[in-house]
């Protein structure tokens, strides 16, 4: 995209990233929000809750994405009372697919789509900047995520326990925060799985980051 | 609201005399400003250069704002408003073009009134920061409005949004915005706590605007505060601080002998044209009186 | 009708006094007229069947010209009777209704959902004096690939939806209705392959009752795991065995009626 950062606009420089593991899936944020070289909020919440199970991560700019995740949780509250059921992350990822790449020229948003369904269990969409939408083994997203795909890529496995996944997912988080200038803060995670929502945070002094021994 | 009425007939910009924003140039001024320069642009806004903030103590909320307009690296106004009326529980403070931030809010105010009107109730922090949002979201970063957003409501008690000019929020403990929010944010991440008592709220509020009047170019004159209770009472301090004060320090300055010379105290030739009145009244006794003139 | 000459029956925007609507009757005559659709809810599926009356022997009987049940998405069939050109309308919105939901969220629809959304937009067509009510009612059969569970329903001209273990419409509706009720679906709902030879029995019943000398052509579809869960017509074999059982079937009904009869006479 040749589209330049409009100027004053709060941009989530972020790291985010959501696992999978046996029946559910952990979602994972850095809080920073920056404008230009400033960080304008360092608490910022980029998980945001679609539907009762569904979680979306925001990266690119706070306002699009913001407003995105509004629609999509109205849409999604309304195939609700259509159908009477709990929404698929299909059906939420495809409905943030659809308004992105028919608004491609006006936004910037990356984000990533997941959580728990009765029908497909625990499973992670991403949709790119263009608005393409694809459903992953796992997913990272935000300028901190170049930092940590090898170490993904090592340390994901697909019948991992939740708190495996949770805890790969801070470690994760931690190292790109480190590596990367606009990721930092603390970090947030949700965890999404049958049972319901499981939210959680671990203070910017108290990272899981270096070697094992330090944390 | 002009922008919001479906006008079949197309739009004459000579006669439309209606209120609203106005974006004829969003697209023109840029491509100016690329190929011959930013001089050649009409300097119209009025930015208020700032320091706005507001922030969450224990029975409240404390919104605090300097006084300063600016045009370009003048002083406009020397004792402007920045605290805005939302709504009687909710107050907003603004930074950003000073028409925009002076626009936006008084339409937030008559809509939140008017949902008022219709649902009997009380107006609701949330309600007014998703208003504001999607406005501003609406028109893509056009309104130039950067805005603290505090008050207190029945339902979810006292709270404080930041709403940038593109339409993003969050909520927060405290929030600055304007050119001096750095300055006023290094105040509040020092020595912000949860739980502080109203007098705590009131003096670091004075203090993060005093570090942006003394030390942001953008931002000067006086401090506005802004209690709001979870009691319901409000407390609107216009002016509460004042280390900028201007009067003692002109009439120091001796006042030029020319405004209250003699008439006829220079030579002439011949006989004088005017003659000297009796009374001999001086210039600066004549008191000048505007007229307005009816057409 | 005691209707006509009132006056209360020239608009489906207007009530009678007794608080009916006659346009939305009179459509409803219409489907009473036409040929007769029946639909099984089953333990394992769906299944769907019509007569269609040859009315004039040069009519090229085949599903080609003169199709009955259609399907509107891989997993949705519909099987229509009334007005012919109205139920081709039906058909098509729900055909659109179903791509609509697709394009929107990425999923199928649920057969109860699209049954909901085709009764909103057959309702709009009762409330305005300038539009005609719809001549034509659709049984609606579905599979819903989200819980795996199948569904049948019945929309008439009034557009109210109703969900179905067995339902009938048509000129044979109410001896249709009188032969489901005897299989007793709701309490031991049938496989889809018996469900297809009492369907094609029905019809046959209603078309040697009716004593109409106009041949019939059958169509029977199903979704059921032969079909691999989507709407297709009944395999040309299955037909054939089907049919051939409903026949002898009937055909035995009739001997033991006569015997039944001789048997009252000589007593």
């Amino acid at each position: 995209m040749s589209q330049k950062n409009r100027e004053g606009e709060v941009l989530t420089g972020t790291t985010i990233l959501a696992l999978p593991f046996e029946g559910g899936v952990v979602v994972c944020a850095d809080s920073r929000t920056s404008t230009g070289t400033y960080v304008a909020n360092r608490v910022s919440d980029k998980l945001v809750q679609l539907s009762d199970y569904i979680y979306c991560c925001r990266s690119g700019s706070a306002a699009d994405t913001q407003a995105l995740t509004d629609y999509v949780h109205y849409y999604l509250s309304q195939w609700s009372l259509d159908t009477g059921r709990i929404p698929t992350v299909k059906t939420a990822a495809h409905l943030m697919r659809r308004l992105i790449y028919q608004n491609k020229d006006q936004l910037q948003a990356g984000v990533i789509v997941a959580g728990w369904d009765p029908v497909h269990g625990g499973s992670v969409y991403t949709i790119t900047l263009g608005g393409s939408c694809l459903e992953l083994p796992f997913a990272t997203g935000g300028s901190g995520s170049i930092f940590i795909a090898g170490l993904l890529d090592a340390e994901f496995s697909n019948g991992m326990d939740m708190a495996e996944a949770r805890n790969l997912a801070k470690k994760a988080c931690s190292h790109a925060m480190c590596r990367d200038g606009s990721s930092g803060g603390v970090i947030r995670t949700v965890v999404i799985s049958a049972d319901g929502v499981d939210r959680d945070y671990t203070p910017g002094n108290d990272l899981p980051f270096g070697p094992v021994a330090v944390w | 609201m002009s922008e919001m009425v479906m006008n079949s007939l197309p739009v004459d910009y000579a006669t439309e005399t209606s209120g609203g924003f106005s974006f004829e140039n969003a697209t023109r001024n840029p491509m100016i400003m690329a190929s011959k320069g930013a001089e050649y642009l009409p300097k119209l806004t009025k930015k208020t250069g700032t320091t706005i903030c507001g922030m969450v103590y224990k029975g409240g909320v404390v919104l605090g704002a300097d006084t300063r307009a600016t045009s370009d690296t003048e002083v406009a106004e020397k004792n402007c408003e920045k605290i805005h009326y939302l709504a009687p529980n909710i107050y907003c403070c603004g930074a950003g073009t000073a028409a925009d931030t002076e626009m936006i809010t008084q339409m937030m105010a008559s809509q939140l009134e008017l949902l008022r009107m219709n649902t009997h109730s009380q107006s609701r922090v949330i309600t007014a920061c998703t208003l504001l949002k999607r406005r501003l979201f609406g028109y893509q970063g056009h309104i130039s409005a950067a805005l603290v957003l505090g008050g207190v409501d029945n339902i979810n008690g006292p709270a404080v949004y930041n709403i940038a000019p593109h339409g993003s929020t969050a909520k927060l403990n405290y929030s600055t915005m304007g050119s001096g929010s750095l300055a006023a944010m290094s105040i509040f991440e020092s020595d912000w706590k949860e739980d502080m008592s109203e007098e705590e709220a009131v003096q670091l509020v004075k203090r993060a605007i005093g570090a942006g009047i003394f030390n942001d170019l953008g931002s000067g004159s006086n401090c506005d505060i802004c209690i709001l209770r979870t009691d319901g009472t409000k407390d609107y301090r216009r002016n509460d601080v004042k280390p900028n004060e201007v009067a003692p320090l002109r009439a120091l300055v001796n006042k030029s002998s020319l405004l209250s010379m003699v008439p006829g105290l220079t030579p002439t030739i011949g006989n004088p044209l005017i003659q000297p009145h009796p009374a001999r009244v001086s210039l600066a006794d004549v008191d000048v009186v505007m007229e307005t003139v009816e057409s | 009708m005691a209707s006509s000459g009132s006056g209360y029956d020239l608009s489906a925007s207007t009530f009678s006094p007794d608080g009916r609507i006659f346009q939305v009757e009179y459509a409803t005559k219409a489907v009473e007229n036409a040929g007769t659709v029946v639909g099984i809810k089953c333990s394992n599926g769906v299944v769907l069947g019509c007569a269609k009356p040859i009315h004039h022997k040069m009519v090229v009987a085949t599903s080609g010209s003169y199709k009955r049940i259609h399907t509107c998405d891989t997993h949705i069939g519909v099987a229509s009777t009334g007005f012919l050109p109205d139920s081709r309308v039906l058909v098509q919105r729900t055909t659109e209704e179903a791509a609509d939901w697709l394009e929107q969220y990425g999923g199928k629809i649920p057969p109860h959902v699209l049954a909901d959304r085709l009764g909103s937009y057959v309702h709009y067509f009762t409330l305005h004096g300038a539009l005609r009510p719809f001549g034509a009612a659709a049984v609606i059969a579905g599979h819903d690939p989200d819980t795996k569970e199948c569904s049948l329903h019945l929309l008439e001209p009034n557009g109210a939806p109703y969900r179905f273990y067995g339902v009938a419409t048509g000129k044979g509706k109410q001896a249709a209705k009188t032969e489901l009720e005897k299989l007793n679906l709701h309490k031991t709902p049938i496989a889809a392959d018996e469900a297809v030879k009492q369907i094609l029995r029905i019809l046959h019943l209603l078309h040697q009752e009716s004593k109409d000398s106009k041949p019939i052509e059958v169509e029977v579809s199903w979704i059921c795991e032969a079909s691999g869960w989507k709407h297709k017509g009944v395999p040309k074999d299955v037909l054939k065995t089907s049919e051939d059982w409903a026949k002898e079937q009937l055909e035995e009904e009739e001997e033991d009626d006569d015997d039944d009869e001789e048997m009252e006479e000589e007593s």
